[in-house]
């Protein structure tokens, strides 16, 4: 008979309130949403939670669409972003393999770590793009930022409940393409226009998400993309790693960034 | 918890986080999904959850409580092909057969799916799903043709006795 | 002749489509323990300590093994064809290569074993490593192998050599001398079924190992040689292979599960997880080859310079075989009087290479192929026509005195050309793979044609100037 060398407490909440209730303060619980990060992680042994919370029936999945804002719940899939608005759905289309995106969610695409090799959360610069606020609770209650400052303050002992943005005039982004399903991108840039004020942001020039500033003012000064384009690196320090180069992310951000501005409009 | 697959219901007693596909393979002994890397990379563990393909390998069975899962096992016999498997028979889309069951799931998704589906379709929904032998013509070849119904069993000369299947004698003392 | 031509189904089709093909890892055998390495973290450290009294101890844990328990620990994977040993199956004092194992374990599930294997408690002292095979030979640079930077066991030379014809004087004559430098890189060969093996203990006193080789006899071979057991002792059954491409042809981890069964007295598996697969198992190998082509202006090669190193990792394994292939196909399919060929054998600190599609052959072919591009371009020839030219025809000797006696690279430069629409000269089109006469038998290929009629025959390298060694 196999010992079970330390059982992990494992809690299902059907509600909300329970889901909540449930993660307090955090302090040593493990987050199972679509499970596609953490549960290799368990199965290799590399995770051995002693407190699994997991959230698939707490109602936390869903799109909604009301007064020129759309509102994400944490748990919805990255497959049933594909159709969200510019450039999230982009960026939801090109996020691993049908299956996966099936089971992957937004809010674990928020949490997710860098990867050993390489940077994950192919979301963050749409997100970041749509000046998009994140509700969660955890330690000293409910609170709601905008996504950079959530994924500054790091998920750790916070449990995300939703993201929501208002619906841009527009939204474009450009990318390095794939090589297959199972690569993460090397580099997506991001742009939106929301209120008439264009936001930048580019995912897998680091360990998160990052917001491009100096792109957004040289923009803001009456520049056109090309100039943007000149200001792109201005806000990354790129690393090499198992997709690409250093010096090769920062060769082709500047392009990206004229592609996905021209495509802006 | 209790599981159907193939039809059949279980009490599954394996700890709730356990990944579908130990569940399968090792406390319920059905084997076609394999365990090709156990972290949603390859698509060879993909078995249907309510009609979705899914990866086993990511999926905590306590997630998917009271499902009805669905495995190759479940899709016809030697004598009885479904047109999935016959579609992979008939375009020899099958060389070491390890990558085979994902692939068919995946595909089978695709049939049950209504309308017409187109072979960059096909190419799309099959893109999770590693084969390392094929070079993945046959594969879509077959796929595209069972999905649009271009399968006819007949076409295929069925070998009553596969020689693949008994190579392996069981030790006694162990499970039939 | 009934199949040739004919649509039959596969032998194994329907046991593969219908999910019923039996795979190592599907065979159940009741009590079954699981198995995990430990691993060097280190690419080159001496072991100072192995203490595994603590993951004995952890409850479901069966059996730990060290280098101790292995009763001939240093074997070589060519030992039958008398290339001496090198490679213990445990590390014993010292580590070569990151993942190295330096010990194994079996217990009741997954988890524990994974659990056992963090129980065990090793010292190392670091060493530098060697990852770089153009300097390994340096006199400053790191050495860890018994026999030196390279492999020193090629007959009376240390390393594979081609020697044919006068390669000084064809380089005196050459119009133009073109070098190149190609380094193929290591591949892992992913096979969706990773290395798995299932030993286990028959009442008869027999081991019974369902294994995922490829090569069958050869694994029970090392597996006896290890356990020092007769033959009749093992059962190796296999040939339900989920993938190989080369990389099941080293006998990974029947050996370790024998060991771990017999001391278990239980059946034991081994399931590598993808990691290992990528970080652990053996790769194609990296080389480096240095081609050098004496040429004429109007497009004869008179003679090539080679020198290979071929990366062999920490051991040997089957790296002496893949660089003698290597030395074989060095010139191609294309006739080259005046050759020498020096191939190296060079050790680091990486997983052993192996095996992999062409063991020795691609890696050469590749810089041989792109080296008859880079001698057409500075010959200002088209590459096509170049290859051609200096085909092999009927009679042609190649570089290791081998009779050619029914090349085909006339014709398939000639179909691939047709298939691919390229447009060829007249005189080119019109060219066969019969016995070179007239322009395409000019002075310097006379020496190497064998005698009329005599193709068929093995030619003689007393003859000829030199000889393969």
């Amino acid at each position: 008979m196999a010992v079970p060398v330390e059982a992990t407490d494992v809690v299902a909440p059907s509600s909300l309130d329970a889901a909540v209730a449930a993660f307090a303060d955090g302090s040593d619980v493990t987050i199972v949403g679509g499970g596609t990060i953490v549960l290799p992680e368990i199965t290799h042994g590399r995770v051995r939670p002693r407190r699994a919370l997991l959230l698939g029936g707490a109602g936390l999945a869903g799109v909604r669409s009301e007064s020129g804002r759309t509102t994400i719940g944490a748990m919805t899939s990255v497959a049933d972003l594909e159709s969200a608005p510019e450039p999230l759905g982009e960026a939801a289309r090109h996020v691993a393999d049908a299956e996966v995106r099936a089971q992957a969610t937004i809010g674990g695409n928020l949490c997710a770590p860098p990867g050993v090799e390489s940077p994950r959360g192919d979301l963050q610069a749409a997100l970041i793009a749509l000046g998009a606020d994140v509700r969660s609770t955890g330690a000293g209650g409910e609170r709601t930022e905008p996504v950079e400052a959530f994924l500054a303050a790091g998920p750790e002992g916070r449990l995300v409940l939703e993201v929501s943005f208002a619906d841009p005039e527009a939204g474009a982004s450009a990318s390095v393409r794939r090589p297959h399903a199972h690569a993460y991108t090397i580099m997506r840039v991001c742009a939106a226009r929301t209120g008439g004020e264009v936001r930048l942001a580019v995912s897998g020039a680091g360990p998160r998400g990052i917001r491009l500033k100096a792109a957004e003012a040289a923009l803001a000064g009456g520049g056109d993309a090309a100039a943007a384009a000149e200001r792109a690196v201005d806000d990354v320090t790129p690393q090499d790693d198992a997709l690409a180069s250093a010096w090769y992310r920062g060769k082709t951000l500047p392009v990206l960034v004229r592609r996905a501005l021209n495509d802006l409009g | 918890m209790r599981l159907t697959v193939n039809g059949t219901e279980h009490d599954v007693l394996s700890p709730p986080l356990t990944p579908l596909l130990q569940v399968l393979r090792e406390e319920l002994s059905i084997t076609s999904p394999k365990a090709g890397c156990q972290q949603g990379g390859c698509g060879a563990c993909t078995v249907l959850v309510d009609g979705e393909p899914r990866r086993s390998c990511l999926t905590p069975i306590a997630s998917i409580e009271g499902a009805s899962v669905a495995t190759v096992e479940g899709l016809g016999t030697p004598e009885e092909l479904s047109p999935v498997q016959a579609a992979f028979h008939e375009h020899y889309a099958a060389q070491c057969g390890f990558c085979t069951s994902g692939f068919m799931m995946a595909a089978e998704a695709l049939v049950q799916r209504d309308g017409e589906t187109s072979r960059e379709e096909v190419i799309e929904a099959l893109s999770g799903h590693i084969c390392r032998c094929t070079g993945y013509v046959k594969i879509i070849d077959a796929v595209t043709a069972a999905v649009n119904g271009d399968v006819d069993t007949a076409r295929v000369e069925v070998d009553q006795s596969p020689r693949g299947d008994e190579a392996v004698t069981l030790i006694p003392g162990s499970p039939a | 002749m009934k199949a040739v031509g004919a649509r039959l189904p596969r032998y194994d089709g329907l046991a593969h489509v219908t999910g019923r093909t039996q795979y190592v890892d599907d065979v159940r055998v009741h009590g079954t323990l699981w198995t995990k390495a430990v691993r060097s973290p280190h690419h080159s450290a001496r072991i100072l300590s192995i203490d595994t009294s603590k993951a004995e101890r952890l409850p479901g844990v069966h059996a730990v093994i060290t280098a101790a328990d292995v009763p001939h620990n240093v074997y070589g994977h060519l030992e039958a064809l008398g290339v001496p040993g090198d490679e213990p199956l445990i590390a014993q004092d010292e580590v070569r290569w990151k993942g190295q194992v330096v010990a194994a374990v079996a217990a009741e599930s997954e988890e524990i074993a994974l659990a056992a294997v963090e129980a065990v408690e090793v010292t190392y002292e670091e060493r530098e490593p060697v990852f770089d095979i153009r300097i390994a030979s340096d006199p400053d640079a790191p050495t860890f192998h018994q026999w030196g930077s390279t492999y020193p066991h090629f007959g009376p030379h240390n390393h594979r050599r081609v020697r044919k014809g006068d390669v000084d004087r064809a380089f005196e004559d050459a119009d133009l001398i073109v070098e190149g430098v190609y380094r193929p890189q290591a591949i892992e060969h992913v096979p969706l079924e990773t290395q798995v093996a299932l030993a286990v203990p028959e009442p008869s006193g027999r081991l019974t190992i369902y294994t995922c080789t490829q090569a069958m006899y050869f694994s029970m071979g090392v597996v006896a040689a290890h356990l020092q057991w007769p033959l009749a002792k093992l059962k190796l059954i296999g040939g339900t292979v989920g993938g190989g491409f080369g990389g099941k042809v080293d006998t990974a981890t029947e050996t370790i599960c024998a060991l771990l069964a017999i001391k278990a007295n239980k059946p034991v598996k081994w399931r590598f997880t993808r990691e290992e697969e990528f970080l652990v198992s053996s790769t194609r190998a990296p080389w480096h080859i240095e081609l050098k082509d004496a040429v004429t202006k109007d497009g004869w090669i008179l003679g090539r310079r080679t020198l290979t190193l071929h990366d062999a990792g920490a051991y040997a394994r089957f790296s002496p075989y893949g660089v003698t292939k290597h030395a074989f196909h060095h010139t191609g399919a294309y006739t080259i009087p005046n050759v020498r060929f020096d191939g190296f054998v060079v050790f680091s600190n990486r997983v052993p290479t192996t095996a992999m599609r062409g063991f020795g052959v691609t890696s050469v072919s590749m810089a041989t192929e792109a080296h008859l591009n880079r001698v057409a371009e500075q010959v200002g020839m088209d590459p096509l026509e170049l290859r051609l030219k200096n085909a092999n025809r009927i009679g042609d000797t190649t570089g290791n005195h081998v009779v050619m006696h029914d090349p085909s690279t006339v014709v398939v430069t000639l179909a691939a050309a047709d298939a691919a629409g390229y447009q060829l000269g007249e005189e080119y089109r019109s060219m066969t793979s019969e016995r070179r006469t007239g322009e395409l038998l000019p002075e310097h290929l006379v020496a190497q044609q064998a005698p009329d009629g005599d193709h068929l025959a093995t030619y003689n390298p007393a003859t000829t100037n030199g000889g393969a060694h």
